[in-house]
């Protein structure tokens, strides 16, 4: 049975305009109200920039430049039968996203950029605010899905204000967003820049309702970095990055597994140098102090890097390093990188940073047959455990892709990717040892014809990839995995008409022990403009036919289109549709032989230009 | 990672009952038993966490409450001292009558072990041991003149700290053909290491990156378009079903989402975030990134 995906009532009153959204999904039903003041306040933005730019065009210099928007999506599911579990919704059932990014010239060195990016409802499902469904002003401007962001900059002094995503390098600090102030100042070629503000507040731990929040402490992030740079010549900088957690922010119970307060400290040295005809070299050199728990007593035996930071039992220092050279031409290049990673080297700017390794790959790429063929290969090694703190595991990396275009009709691109893993385990520790290697080869002809009224391209793609798992325990053995995948494509151009289809075949093939897979898919895509190029048409119809085994086939059907509509020369209605049909064969048992769900995802929204 | 310490504490529940009842009928008038965690987390620190990691069962016979202290020593498998308690620091436990189980935060206090040499500066860096079998000794002295006042208790354990699962394919801002991807796009990732005796679950979570977005704010803010637990494989196959987007598609949103947030390109067309959650067999991640998820360092690949 296929249930009615959502249904919208408006209500309109003087002061607020509710949007009630009901899906009918049972677990996930949703009775959503917005009060769109909000909305309102940014259409009216929206619209009055337009009378804004005209005012700046005449009161010259300022100026006025950017973008600006409003998106609803709205997603459902069905499931037949009814209960039916085995697919699960991905994306939120309704969501309204608004973004207002306008840079203003008041002359011709000072300007004001803004980046205003935010969300209706919150959907963090990982980091601090996984699990979140309410949030007072201040979770919301931390979120990590919003960006309140202010950047006044008059000559080579930039303030930066609100939501920031600052890269200072790649071991100190540059994947968190952190909402604050600070100042970027590049005065002659003397760099010094500060940042402070909260890249997280106190979220406390709740069991229910699932799947609970695990919850956060308030964290504030301290960056500090001070150097000297001229561009295309060298760089040397000192960078300090501090992130601290506020213990008593949240109500976390210790649990394993819960997170714990947490500090940091990062200093971090940078050099890099261009020479002459190409060459270079770039390097940096970080010392990290991490306390796993503030919580715990001094540790006498470490000496901490006060006052920045106190050393604490679970504190841990360790040191990273990373150094690359090479040279950079129009028709070669190539240049060695390394990174080293201690085990114990954290950072609160890099959170997912895996420490424990040292990797090194030799990268080139070359034109060749005047500029007829172009090459890009790499080949490297990863090995963990420099600490001997774990068992060593070893990975080798190699790529090369090659790149023909033996004239005008015809090219072939080849590629090839190989990575193997490989641990040797610990017989005295009764640990296996593992090796896995992967092997991907594709091979990609395109031939090209045209006579008066239209070019043709076709084009045909093969990849064979093996995959091999050995291991020693429980008892020795390996697994194979073999994958084919052939794809035909076909697309005409035609030099007198507007319409523009496209059309492919696709065969893939998985033969594992356990599993046999086999796709069949087809697809054709149309894009075309109307009245006058103002509406423009695209969209794609692909039918997959799939099989696991000896099961019956499962059938995917796939229809998208978007119709975007120019109001006038700087707003456009976009509108994008999409519905996907999936009926499984009798792989799930006899009782869910041709299960189905239907999914559809519609997004609309205004958008100016000025 | 409790579950994954969780038969161990099974285990162990079972081996304190036998001691129990073993205990009415002993004449001694201190008796202590020690049940240790063969395999207990890396990270000396997590050692009090972790519910299970050590076990100390005193029985006191004697009628009154005794004082005393807890000596621990860690040796390493030739003999070498790895590291002994600072009996002058050591807290003064009182023990009451009949038995008392004591668990890692009151026995191996990690402020008042002094560790040797290398294994200090071992654990100053890393927070762990260096990767070997140990033996752990716990005994019970006289608050004042240290002597014995119990038999050492001693049991073997070795540590090696995991390797999360690093992410192989689709490598690092890898552009994918668009026309092979939304039938199927093939996930590959390095086991966990060691590999455990017990069941290691993957999940595997893709997010999409959407416009003005840096890739590790769309993992830490966006719902998962894909998210599946695969048990013991390193390998998955996904069937996208029309979440790429499609060839065609040159919306005023997709024209936003080629570029990233600093303005500069970053491909050619949508981008997406994944990574792989490892978790023990019932569900807990097995914890030993910073942030507690058992996350492994996510990268992005782009649709073309």
């Amino acid at each position: 049975m296929v249930e009615k995906l959502f249904s919208h009532t408006y209500t309109l009153n003087p002061y607020t305009y509710t949007i009630n959204l009901l899906s009918t999904n049972k677990i996930h039903n949703i009775y959503t109200t917005i009060k769109l003041t909000n909305m309102k306040r940014l259409l009216f933005i929206i619209l009055s920039l337009a009378f804004f730019q005209g005012y700046a065009q005449k009161k010259k210099p300022v100026s006025i430049s950017g973008s600006a928007g409003i998106t609803y999506e709205g997603y459902g599911l069905s499931r037949n039968p009814t209960g039916f579990t085995g697919y699960q919704p991905r994306r939120p059932w309704n969501q309204v996203r608004f973004n207002f990014m306008p840079t203003i010239k008041f002359s011709q060195h000072f300007s004001l950029p803004m980046n205003f990016n935010f969300a209706a409802f919150p959907t963090n499902f990982a980091g601090p605010y996984a699990g979140i469904k309410k949030q007072n002003i201040g979770q919301l401007l931390t979120n990590p899905m919003n960006n309140f962001g202010l950047n006044p900059t008059y000559k080579w002094a930039e303030f930066q204000l609100g939501t920031q995503y600052l890269k200072y390098s790649d071991l100190s600090t540059g994947d968190i967003g952190i909402f604050g102030a600070g100042f970027s100042l590049k005065p002659g070629d003397y760099r010094f820049k500060f940042f402070t503000g909260t890249s997280q507040q106190g979220l406390d731990y709740a069991a229910t309702p699932l799947p609970g929040i695990p919850g956060a402490y308030k964290r504030t992030h301290y960056m500090f970095s001070i150097g000297k740079e001229r561009e295309n010549d060298y760089l040397v900088a000192f960078n300090f990055a501090k992130g601290k957690d506020n213990p008593s922010s949240a109500l976390i119970p210790v649990l394993p597994g819960s997170p714990l307060p947490q500090e940091g400290f990062t200093l971090s040295m940078q050099v890099n140098k261009d020479f002459k005809k190409g060459w270079y070299i770039k390097s940096e050199g970080a010392n990290s102090i991490f306390t796993k728990n503030e919580n715990d007593t001094a540790n006498p035996t470490m000496k901490g890097f006060k006052p920045f930071i106190e050393a604490k039992m679970s504190s841990v220092s360790d040191y990273a390093a990373q150094l690359s050279f090479g040279k950079k031409s129009k028709n070669f290049d190539i240049g060695l990188g390394t990174k080293y990673l201690g085990a114990g080297f954290q950072v609160t700017g890099y959170p997912y940073m895996q420490p424990d390794r040292f990797e090194y790959t030799l990268n080139t790429r070359f034109n060749a047959m005047k500029n007829k063929t172009n090459v890009v290969a790499s080949i490297g090694q990863r090995i963990n455990n420099v600490n001997n703190s774990s068992i060593r595991a070893k990975q080798f990396i190699g790529n090369l892709n090659w790149f023909t275009q033996f004239n005008d009709k015809f090219s072939l691109n080849v590629n090839f990717n190989n990575f193997g893993f490989n641990t040797a385990g610990n017989t005295t520790l009764g640990y296996p040892s593992i090796k896995n290697v992967s092997n991907d080869i594709g091979v990609n002809p395109t031939y090209t014809w045209s006579n008066k009224t239209m070019s043709n391209t076709l084009s045909f793609s093969y990849n064979y990839s093996n995959y091999t798992e050995t291991f020693s325990l429980p008892t020795p053995g390996t697994q194979q995995n073999n994958t084919h995948t052939a794809l035909l494509s076909y697309i005409p151009v035609y030099f007198n008409k507007k319409i523009s289809p496209d059309f492919s075949a696709l065969y893939f093939y998985n033969d594992a022990s356990l599993a046999k897979i086999t796709f069949a898919t087809l697809s054709a895509g149309l894009a075309v403009p109307v009245a006058k190029d103002k509406l423009k048409l695209r969209g794609q119809l692909q039918y997959t036919l799939g099989k696991l085994n000896s099961f019956t086939p499962n059938n995917n059907f796939i229809a998208s289109c978007n119709v975007d509509y120019k109001l006038n020369k700087k707003l456009t209605w976009t509108n994008y549709l999409t519905t996907n049909y999936y009926k499984y064969g009798n792989e799930l048992g006899t009782t869910l032989t041709g299960a189905n769900y239907l999914e559809s995802t519609v997004r609309t929204g205004l958008q100016v230009r000025f | 990672m409790a579950g994954y310490y969780k038969m161990n504490i099974m285990k162990n529940k079972i081996l304190i009952a036998f001691f129990l009842l073993f205990n009415t009928a002993a004449n001694a008038q201190l008796t202590t038993n020690l049940v240790l965690n063969a395999r207990p987390p890396a990270t000396l620190t997590e050692w009090s966490l972790i519910r299970g990691t050590i076990t100390y069962v005193i029985s006191n016979l004697q009628s009154g409450p005794r004082k005393a202290k807890i000596k621990v020593t860690i040796k390493a498998t030739d003999g070498t001292e790895v590291s002994t308690t600072d009996l002058n620091r050591a807290r003064t436990i009182i023990i009451p009558d009949g038995n008392s189980i004591l668990n890692a935060a009151t026995v191996f206090p990690l402020e008042i072990q002094r560790f040797t040499g290398k294994y200090q500066n071992s654990l100053n860096r890393t927070g762990k041991l260096p990767a070997d079998s140990y033996q752990f000794c716990v005994e019970l002295v006289e608050e004042a003149s240290f002597a014995p006042l119990a038999p050492p208790q001693c049991r073997s354990f070795s540590v090696a700290g995991l390797q999360l699962p690093i992410l192989m394919m689709p490598a690092n801002e890898q552009g994918l053909d668009i026309k092979k991807a939304q039938t199927a796009i093939m996930f590959r990732w390095t086991p966990l290491v060691p590999k455990p005796s017990t069941v290691v679950n993957y999940r595997l979570q893709v997010f999409e990156i959407l416009s003005n977005q840096q890739p590790v704010q769309a993992l830490r803010s966006n719902q998962p378009i894909l998210d599946k637990i695969i048990i013991g494989q390193t390998q998955f196959i996904w069937q996208p079903q029309g979440i790429l987007g499609f060839e065609m598609e040159k919306s005023q949103d997709s024209l936003i989402q080629r570029k990233g947030w600093d303005g500069t390109i970053k491909g050619t067309g949508k981008r997406f975030i994944w990574t792989i959650q490892t978790l023990d067999a019932v569900q807990n991640p097995i914890g030993i990134d910073a942030n507690y998820e058992g996350r492994s360092e996510p990268i992005w690949f782009s649709i073309n």
